[in-house]
């Protein structure tokens, strides 16, 4: 499913969206960097409270195309900034981790 | 569903069975923060982390959750299994990542 | 004595009045300086004698996992072979020489009759992480360090407390005044992650067995916790200690030190001073000073940089503890 598809059917917010039509083929929930760079797939959406320019870097080095920051946490600059340089999308809800993968698993299956 | 449903339907090893291990699920938690599970006012929670250290599990027992499931297959020190014990806090291991872990918990519950 | 001290804020006030502002003499005070180093020591010792190999001592030092081995025949002590000892020697290639070549033999000392308030200063000048202890007669009979301190403090104070928390019930008894119904003071040290939150979890496990409602057992374990938490992560160490009669619950917070700056900074979400250790070990999200206003009825907190700090909250209970 394209980006935009995944932020329409679950109705995220689009704090940056460098590429709307990129393929997600999948998500990856933690909040733990080392985790993620130790087994987030390729191509996934990032589940994370972590709001931390690190959570960009990680994603850029797993090729995961995408947060999503929970809780509605706020988004720093440097975490931006870092986002539009490597062309990194950054999501964010109100919600939390279990549901928003939740909500996830039911449209990316 | 209880806490042993879950832990049957995430196909988790149980290293302890605590005191809440009958009991049934009434939350969900997917944090590696333990200060933001220290925020949430839920009870009988079940807490899925990806942090296999102690704190979790007396992060878990302060919160009144019913039992910590561990996910990724994580190896988990032998210090966490004493403390399951000491707290009677259910502690069980799965290889489930923690997104397919909420996913299949989800499905398990049934449709909303 | 210095205010970075790695012990209970209590041994920083000797001689003085509490840095953290408290008026009242602490318990803690009291036992540090009635207990000698010898009611707190290991006598349990594992030790060689000076022909020993080094390789001997490594192994030793696995099966036992201890950190420190003294060197000594018969009660008469020669040295002590530390753990980086033992590394250097096997990056020197010398694993399998006697110990007699390679101990430390300039070391600090403690008698087992000083008391453990002099014993603490001993710790906080030296940053050893044992001593050995001797007996007049100069003969090795112990060994003492941190954790060794905090058990006994930790066994001591509960009695003590006990004590109190009974004859407190028996005045009330006799003369009808507002008693107090629990008390119990912890000592917390300086980044000893494997305790933190013991405290806490084991005043839940009070107040559940004197059957608090669950949502105020909830918010006092949680403000215990993050107060912990807090001290463990924040702070040179300090002092828990719980307070419940008169329908009041507090929890109180004491350390001699750093102290706080910006104490209202502090007291905002998402602000923390931890640094990257401690945030991968899963602490410093900076939620915690915030979390513990929220749970309770009243929060009050006191600091000055360069000296120590008191928080204190306070979480009404509806007269619970009288059961």
């Amino acid at each position: 499913m394209t980006l935009q598809g995944v932020i329409d059917a679950v109705g995220f917010e689009s704090v940056l969206v460098p590429d709307a039509h990129v393929e997600v083929t999948g998500a990856y929930t933690s909040d733990l960097l080392s985790d993620v760079v130790a087994h987030c797939p390729e191509s996934a959406l990032l589940v994370t409270v972590q709001n931390h320019k690190n959570s960009v870097a990680v994603c850029t080095l797993v090729g995961a195309p995408a947060i999503v920051v929970v809780h509605n946490r706020e988004i720093p600059e440097d975490m931006l900034d870092i986002a539009r340089r490597e062309g990194i999308a950054i999501l964010r809800t109100p919600e939390d981790q279990f549901t928003v993968s939740c909500r996830l698993g039911h449209i990316l299956k | 569903m209880t806490m042993i449903e879950v832990c049957e339907v995430l196909k988790a090893d149980v290293l302890v069975k605590g005191e809440g291990v009958q009991k049934t699920v009434l939350h969900v938690i997917a944090s590696d923060l333990m200060s933001d599970v220290l925020l949430v006012d839920e009870d009988d929670m079940l807490l899925l982390t990806s942090l296999a250290s102690d704190q979790v599990l007396r992060t878990a027992q302060i919160v009144g959750a019913v039992g910590v499931i561990v996910v990724n297959g994580k190896p988990l020190p032998s210090s966490m299994v004493n403390v399951a014990n000491d707290l009677r806090m259910t502690l069980a291991t799965s290889k489930f990542s923690k997104y397919d872990a909420c996913v299949a918990v989800h499905a398990a519950l049934g449709p909303a | 004595m210095s205010a970075t001290a790695q012990i209970p804020a209590a041994a920083s006030t000797l001689g003085g009045t509490d840095p953290a502002g408290g008026n009242e003499p602490l318990v803690l005070l009291e036992l540090i300086q009635r207990l000698k180093v010898r009611d707190v020591m290991s006598t349990k010792l594992t030790t060689v004698p000076r022909t020993a190999p080094l390789r001997q001592v490594q192994e030793l030092m696995r099966k036992k996992k201890i950190s420190g081995v003294p060197v000594e025949e018969s009660g008469r002590f020669f040295g002590l072979v530390s753990i980086d000892d033992i590394i250097r020697a096997l990056g020197g290639g010398y694993i399998d020489d006697a110990c007699s070549q390679h101990m430390t033999t300039k070391l600090v000392v403690l008698e087992d009759d000083m008391p453990l308030s002099f014993a603490l200063r001993y710790f906080d000048r030296y940053h050893y992480g044992r001593f050995p202890v001797l007996n007049r007669d100069q003969r090795l009979v112990g060994i003492i360090c941190q954790r060794d301190i905090n058990r006994a403090l930790l066994v001591e104070l509960t009695h003590e407390l006990h004590r109190l928390e009974s004859s407190s019930a028996k005045n009330a008894e006799q003369d009808g005044t507002a008693s107090i119904y629990v008390l119990r003071e912890f000592p917390i040290c300086k980044y000893d992650f494997e305790n933190a939150g013991k405290a806490a979890n084991q005043i839940k496990q009070l107040l559940q067995e004197k059957k608090f409602p669950a949502k105020i057992i909830r918010r006092i374990a949680v403000a215990s916790y993050e107060l912990e938490i807090n001290l463990c992560v924040h702070s040179d160490g300090g002092v828990l200690s719980w307070q419940i009669s008169n329908g009041r619950a507090e929890v109180i917070a004491r350390d001699a030190g750093p102290g706080i700056e910006d104490v209202e900074w502090a007291c905002r979400d998402g602000t923390s001073t931890a640094n990257e250790w401690i945030r991968s070990l899963g602490f410093g999200a900076g939620m915690g000073l915030v979390n513990v206003k929220r749970v309770s009825d009243e929060f009050e907190i006191t600091s000055k940089k360069g000296s120590g700090t008191t928080v204190k909250s306070v979480i009404y209970t509806d007269g619970a503890e009288q059961g």
